[in-house]
């Protein structure tokens, strides 16, 4: 079931959130000001925080930035009355993922709630296939006629190869985005391809990592298959 | 108690040293050649009594030296414990290529795995001997199993034949399950460290 924290100071409007919310099949927590949304996000799980700017104790932008700060990162949806842009950028630069400005329709503010769970959730994906080799991504396991578990970056780049399927992604790319923001050398790109191309093997698998050393490389069909 | 063995004791002794001193040469060869040898160590062991009797009364075979030498082929057991997995694969064409040899069974469970993640690679030989055998045939034929491993896939096991976990306990499902994951991430560094071994050498080879 989507648990999510509801902080809105307007009871009545807070009350028609929850009812609507509720007969979609959510679990509401609601509170009444920022204070309380930061000491509920640190207690209890949540998917989704809908949380309005203007509040009593401590505003939702404060709230947010206090939450995010303590490392939790579930999406969030700021209410705003104000349409102004400094206003929706402030709450993005917060930590929000998307907005509403009030007035808003009851209709287009659970499309936006189940667009935003609905990313998530593919974001947790846990199973990516390609060909007939399973890469289990909670488990960092690859699957075939046997398996292997990977490191975290080896289950990271055979993930981006196996959503990326023949492309061609150069060393250059695969580095940025699995070392981000790392310090060193390149090579390493080269040296985990090698990993996973011999894992790949082991397995027995249908597809391997075609490419040479700084080059660029692509997820295909294993010839001779 | 008669041995189950027969009269054949002693040559089973005097095969396994055989084939023992045929594998430890060809390991000195190719430490000359190369400066490291092909396996990290070997073991050799004739059967005890006690186990090839249970093997016997397990497989519903008579306690006698027909079943010990001829149904049941691995009275004479050796098994050699490599560093690196292409290393496993090496040994095995080197053996094949032995004189008075002849391969009767091969079982890659390195590349096949078991469900339960045992990795190995099992070889059953013929061996012709300059004797008889308990069927009367001279030259005489007595087989052997080698088992081949790396030494993680030797670690584990070792470590989960010691674990001796009750079959009907609740959480079986979840500790068998356990022990494969711990068997695929073995298997995962195995093939790290081969990777990191053809790396190397590649570099070695350009420059």
């Amino acid at each position: 079931m989507t648990k999510i924290l509801l902080a809105e100071d307007e009871k009545e409007l807070s009350r028609a959130v929850q009812a609507v919310l509720e007969a979609k099949g959510y679990e509401i927590k609601a509170v009444y000001n920022g204070k309380d949304a930061v000491e509920a996000a640190q207690e209890e799980v949540f998917d989704l925080m809908i949380l309005d700017i203007m509040m009593p104790v401590m505003d939702g932008i404060e709230a947010l930035k206090e939450i995010r700060e303590g490392g939790n990162y579930t999406p969030a949806l700021f209410l705003t009355a104000k349409a102004e842009i400094e206003d929706r950028v402030a709450g993005l630069e917060a930590g929000a993922d998307d907005y509403l400005v009030k007035p808003f329709s009851m209709a287009e503010l659970v499309a936006r709630i189940q667009s935003m769970t609905r990313r998530s959730r593919e974001y947790d994906r846990q199973e990516l296939v390609y060909g007939e080799v399973v890469l289990d991504l909670k488990e960092q396991e690859l699957h075939n006629k046997s398996s292997v578990r990977l490191a975290k970056k080896e289950s990271a780049l055979m993930a981006m190869f196996m959503k990326n399927p023949g492309k061609a992604l150069t060393t250059e790319e695969i580095f940025a985005r699995i070392w981000d923001g790392e310090e060193g050398d390149m090579e390493i790109v080269w040296v985990y391809v090698s990993y996973l191309r011999n894992k790949l093997k082991a397995i027995q698998a249908d597809i391997t990592i075609d490419g040479e050393r700084e080059g660029s490389f692509v997820l295909c069909p294993s010839s001779g298959q | 108690m008669n041995s189950i063995y027969g009269s054949y004791r002693e040559k089973l002794e005097l095969i396994l040293n055989d084939l023992t001193e045929k594998i430890e040469d060809l390991n000195k060869a190719v430490k000359d050649a190369r400066g490291e040898g092909i396996y990290e160590h070997l073991t050799a062991r004739v059967k005890s009594e006690e186990s090839m009797r249970e093997k016997c009364r397990r497989k519903g075979l008579s306690e006698d030296e027909r079943s010990a030498l001829e149904e049941i082929h691995d009275a004479i057991g050796i098994r050699i414990v490599c560093s690196f997995i292409d290393d496993i694969y090496e040994i095995v064409s080197l053996i094949k290529g032995f004189e008075n040899i002849e391969i009767v069974e091969e079982k890659d469970y390195v590349r096949n795995v078991k469900p339960n993640g045992y990795r190995s690679y099992h070889m059953v030989i013929a061996i012709r001997t300059d004797f008889a055998d308990c069927m009367g045939r001279n030259p005489g034929k007595y087989y052997a199993e080698i088992q081949l491993r790396t030494i993680a896939m030797d670690s584990w096991a070792s470590l989960e034949h010691r674990l001796k976990y009750k079959k009907d306990v609740k959480n079986q499902q979840l500790i068998v399950a356990e022990l494969k994951k711990c068997a695929d991430e073995l298997a995962s560094c195995d093939l790290s460290m081969q990777t990191i071994r053809d790396l190397i050498n590649e570099d070695n080879d350009n420059t």
